[in-house]
């Protein structure tokens, strides 16, 4: 019986994850506390919170598992740079810089931070952290497991096989062939930031016809055996790691989308080819993926799919995954990308050290619980009444089917990059405004993305195809609306008929549970609309200062705060 | 705060003024920094928030908290405002930094250091809201007068909670002073890593260069492994 802390940091996602005695006890990321968005340096405060949480000091701690490996990290920066040489010129110096500046005694680094022996942190592969947490959180005993990300040590994808506790290698495919990089190359193209934008290519891929799908094939090569090819020409992987593509990419598909230019896909003609371009990419990369699992399906013979890494956040191509690549059954768990790394860490470190697989995942609530007494401290000395609600989920309800916008801060806060309940904004599905007001008003994102409906799970199959799955819980796919429903949940459905959905249980989402049920009596819809509870380019809130500064700060009608309620008429 | 912050920067800012706003480009520029220091300050600010014991300074610090990103806004449409007159695109995302001040320093330190920040601020504000009010452009004068009108606001505020934190006037000249020299040190130090920085880039340099032989000579053993590899060969790890 051991306590692990799982540590990712240094890329992007830092994050801690604590297991005691095989139990997940605690998952974060640092930005949550650092309110730095994707916040890469060492998860210092997160670690801090799981240590709290678990009720142990890091002295107790057996091991600490760091995500990935240094030492073969700086090998293939090394490799890559002379690979490209004399064409990595610019490249040489931040990048050796960088591994052999810090990134490289990362072991070090996490024992001064937690003030533990030496010897007692460890690593393990980057690919291999993803694969323990996406097949060790999963419901299966035996799966197909896929990683597939930017990249890692030298992989970029891999394959594994996932029986019992135990997980084994495949096969691999190395940098620079990378579906993660592919992504990413084309959101600096389309105008969008790396590591951030990528759900927004998604978004407009919907609004775009894929009339660039022999262009994006001299791309990406996909190859019989399932595997992939970047045409180097095309990226900068190597030479200009700040937008990862060459101007060959701007010779193939006119030129790149300027950052930070307000979207109009109605009016200009090249946003509609950047939907276009976007519609392609997304398309060449479901097709990737489908050869990858067609080839662990092929490779495994298994009948359930895991999969993990960053690739594993497009919700559409795991719907796709779902349906066409002949698994009976797929999980992606709710942080799948480099954050979950951490939590893999430390259920491999958990499982090295002789301790049980932990019960499937059921919850993405790992993070730190909300403190509903501070929260109405300061929303006093903010001059905002607080008022007691003897039900705040009956009183949430209430206003979002009266129309409202209702922001929800209880229980612990999410971990992965998805609002499920814990932090939420919600509102009425049924209403087209909600959609526009929280878009253009609230939120202020670009009006062509889309939100995701949360519904009950027992009501889920009523209203989307496929609904209940293994992915719902954790917003990690994307599922057909009923089309008799559509019209019914204009808020929630996007363009080509699909949502995000969430399926929730009092198990998987304890706070919106009851507010569903409750907005299901109002209307006979058990369905909101929910989206993350965060400010443009801000992480999602974790506690109560960040709460109430997003109250202040967004024209939100109502604040829940444990079970106290602030309204914007009253205040 | 009868403690006043002694500084270069206004005095350079009166000096260069009509430099530095001639051009819109390097307008633009400017004022997205400010965007991106004013974004950097909310963060410092909430994180403050979050680590006080004080109800009433975690209020404080959020409401400034509020203000710094509102400037960040106003700095950064601006600045895209003048780059788009000139048909180029804005400059970017602002993507702020955090230094931990609050856990580093302590709420006195934090609050001298915000203090100084504040003044310093609204001093050099004031230099290029005068500059506009003379050069007769409207709509930049406007801008400062807005922002100037907080950053007093918050001069005032974190000067009486100085004093007030540091257990009275001795206190906070003593927390000022105390801030000016880590400051001081500070800039001793990011001056010695910019000086560090470019001889390990020169150094770097030379290296690429006199690598040439051999990483040309292992070039053709470095190639690009395609497709899948065994489960040993991709630094996937070999399972476990």
């Amino acid at each position: 019986m051991a306590a692990v802390l799982g540590v990712s940091a240094h890329y992007h996602d830092a994050a801690a994850a604590l297991v005691v005695d095989g139990r997940i006890v605690a998952a974060m990321q640092e930005e949550r506390f650092s309110r730095i968005k994707n916040d890469p340096s060492l998860p210092r405060r997160a670690a801090r919170a799981c240590l709290a949480l678990g009720g142990i000091a890091a002295a107790d701690l057996d091991a600490v598992v760091f995500y990935e490996n240094p030492y073969a990290k700086l090998e293939r920066v090394v490799v890559s740079l002379a690979r490209e040489y004399p064409r990595s010129f610019r490249q040489f110096s931040p990048a050796l810089g960088g591994q052999l500046g810090s990134k490289l005694w990362v072991l070090d680094q996490i024992a001064d931070m937690l003030g533990v022996e030496r010897r007692i942190v460890r690593f393990v592969e980057h690919h291999e952290s993803h694969a323990a947490c996406a097949f060790l959180c999963s419901p299966y005993a035996d799966a197909a497991v896929l990683t597939v990300d930017g990249v890692g040590e030298a992989a970029t994808t891999a394959l594994w096989r996932g029986e019992g506790s135990a997980l084994r290698c495949l096969g691999a495919i190395d940098f620079p062939h990378s579906l993660g990089l592919l992504y990413a190359a084309f959101t600096a193209y389309l105008g969008f930031e790396v590591n951030e934008g990528e759900y927004k290519v998604m978004g407009l891929a919907a609004h775009g016809q894929p009339r660039f799908r022999e262009e994006l094939a001299r791309v990406l090569r996909l190859e019989r055996d399932g595997s992939f090819t970047l045409e180097p020409k095309y990226f900068a992987h190597g030479t200009d790691t700040d937008v990862g593509f060459s101007p060959a990419l701007e010779t193939l598909l006119g030129p790149r989308r300027p950052p930070g230019r307000a979207f109009d896909l109605e009016a200009d003609s090249d946003d509609r080819r950047c939907a276009d371009v976007a519609a392609s990419l997304q398309l060449a990369t479901e097709e990737a993926l489908l050869g990858l699992a067609r080839a662990a399906r092929e490779r495994t013979g298994a009948t359930a799919l895991c999969l993990a890494g960053g690739v594993a956040l497009n919700a559409l191509a795991n719907a796709r995954l779902a349906r066409e690549a002949g698994f009976e059954r797929v999980f992606v768990p709710p942080a799948a990308g480099d954050a979950g790394g951490a939590l893999g860490a430390a259920l491999l470190g958990a499982r090295d050290l002789g301790d049980p697989r932990p019960a499937a995942l059921a919850t993405a609530a790992l993070g730190e619980p909300f403190d509903a007494g501070a929260a109405v401290d300061l929303a006093r000395a903010l001059g905002l009444a607080a008022l007691p609600v003897p039900d705040a989920s009956e009183a949430a309800a209430a206003r979002i089917a009266a129309g409202k916008v209702v922001a929800l801060c209880r229980g612990r806060f999410e971990f992965g990059p998805r609002a499920l309940g814990q932090r939420s904004l919600l509102a009425d599905a049924t209403r087209a405004e909600s959609r526009e007001r929280l878009n253009r008003v609230i939120k202020q994102r670009e009006p062509f993305r889309p939100f995701a409906p949360s519904v009950t799970a027992a009501a889920a199959r009523a209203f989307f195809a496929d609904a209940p799955n293994d992915m719902t819980p954790f917003m990690t796919t994307v599922c057909r609306t009923a089309p008799e429903r559509a019209a019914a949940l204009p808020a929630v459905v996007h363009v080509d008929g699909t949502a995000r959905v969430q399926t929730v249980t009092a198990a998987s989402a304890p706070d919106l549970e009851p507010i569903l049920a409750a907005v299901g009596r109002e209307t006979g819809v058990p369905v909101v609309l929910n989206t993350s509870l965060n400010g443009a380019g801000e992480p999602i809130v974790a506690g109560p200062v960040e709460a109430l500064a997003f109250f202040l700060q967004h024209p939100v009608d109502a604040l829940v705060i444990g079970d106290a309620l602030i309204e914007r008429s009253a205040s | 705060m009868s403690t006043r912050v002694v500084t270069l920067r206004p005095f350079v800012a009166r000096v260069t003024n009509g430099f530095v706003w001639r051009s819109p480009l390097r307008a633009a520029r400017l004022l997205f920094s400010f965007a991106h220091a004013e974004a950097a300050s909310r963060v410092d600010l909430i994180v403050a928030a979050q680590l006080t014991p004080s109800p009433v300074r975690r209020a404080l610090y959020v409401r400034h908290a509020l203000d710094e990103a509102r400037h960040a806004k106003v700095f950064s449409l601006r600045s895209a405002e003048l780059r788009g007159k000139l048909g180029l695109a804005p400059l970017g995302f602002v993507r702020p930094d955090a230094e931990d001040l609050f856990e580093r320093l302590g709420e006195v330190g934090f609050l001298a250091f915000v203090h100084r920040g504040e003044q310093r601020g609204r001093r050099q504000f004031e230099s290029y809201r005068e500059h506009f009010a003379r050069a007769g452009d409207e709509r930049m004068r406007a801008l400062f007068d807005a922002v100037l009108v907080d950053e007093r606001r918050h001069e005032e505020y974190t000067g009486t909670l100085l004093r007030e934190v540091a257990g009275g006037e001795r206190g906070a000249r003593r927390a000022l002073r105390a801030a000016a020299a880590w400051e001081a040190w500070r800039s001793w130090r990011r001056a010695g890593r910019a000086l560090a920085g470019v001889a390990y880039r020169a150094a770097m340099g030379v290296l690429y260069v006199a690598l040439a032989p051999l990483l040309l000579a292992l070039r053709p053993a470095l190639r690009e492994r395609r497709r899948w590899l065994g489960p040993d060969a991709g630094g996937a790890g070999g399972g476990s």
